[in-house]
């Protein structure tokens, strides 16, 4: 028989087993069945906390979209040129994705139905790259260390680069990047970046 | 209104940028004068926090008025 859980403590753990199913198998391969058969609960224990399959889907992408990275630290403790600041901030990323390659999974599945969630991971997890990138490279500039660029187009780029790498690393697991740590990946992606928006 | 020695307009900028550039701001203050910031980041606030822990420098007071944070911060000595 399933433990009895206060209402909250069951909430935390209907989102936590949902988003592993949600995130292996998209919003259509799982059911409210499933789910409640893996808790080990009714289907309509579910029910009393989500009124319906589209609205836990909804609540899993909006708890993980909303996580954000504190980057307090790393902006307080070490040097803050672009390259230096740029490489911690990816670092940082990257290894709380590693922890949680789910959260890759459902950001994708956002995109992919078109979710309000796909919003909130931008904000939430892409935007602090976007915005510093930006602003980096209008300070290089002013500084004559980097020639005109549209920093929007280049803030897509590195971001484009980020988040195939961790596809590759983390969610595929591929052979060819198995020997590759993810402080050698960020190093290499953010010195190919530099060199492609051409830093001096 | 509080005095303060230098005003930093973080509005419209997300984590990290306040807190990049009010590191940049105080290191150009002297000791015990005070930085004013302006932001409308929700987060600023635990940013911030984090930031005059984490530096030594005093959060003076940390308020909201219309849409955007005020901080103000007075540098080590």
């Amino acid at each position: 028989m399933a433990k009895r859980l206060q209402a909250a403590e069951r909430r935390a753990s209907i989102l936590a087993v949902a988003k592993v199913l949600f995130a292996d198998k998209g919003y259509h391969g799982v059911s409210v069945d499933e789910i409640a058969a893996r808790l080990a609960v009714s289907p309509a224990v579910l029910y009393r906390h989500f009124p319906s399959k589209l609205d836990l889907y909804e609540s899993v992408l909006s708890a993980i979209a909303c996580k954000r990275e504190n980057y307090v630290d790393i902006v307080v403790r070490g040097p803050d040129d672009f390259a230096g600041l740029l490489k911690r901030m990816t670092l940082m990323y990257v290894q709380s994705v590693a922890r949680d390659p789910d959260y890759l999974r459902m950001e994708l599945h956002a995109a992919l139905a078109g979710s309000q969630a796909a919003y909130q991971f931008f904000e939430n997890r892409w935007r602090p790259f976007a915005d510093y990138i930006e602003y980096g490279l209008g300070e290089l500039r002013r500084e004559g260390r980097v020639p005109a660029v549209d920093a929007r187009v280049a803030a897509l780029l590195f971001q484009g680069m980020v988040r195939e790498a961790l596809y590759a690393k983390i969610v595929h697991q591929a052979d060819r990047y198995r020997n590759y740590s993810l402080e050698d990946l960020v190093q290499q992606l953010v010195i190919l970046f530099l060199q492609a928006v051409r830093v001096t | 209104m509080a005095t303060f020695d230098q005003e930093l307009d973080a509005r419209g900028l997300n984590c990290p940028l306040p807190i990049l550039r009010a590191r940049k701001s105080i290191t150009g203050l002297g000791g015990g004068q005070v930085l004013r910031i302006l932001a409308t980041d929700p987060g600023s606030v635990k940013d911030f926090e984090a930031f005059c822990r984490q530096t030594g420098n005093e959060l003076l007071s940390s308020s909201q008025n219309d849409g955007a944070f005020e901080f103000l911060i007075r540098k080590a000595s």
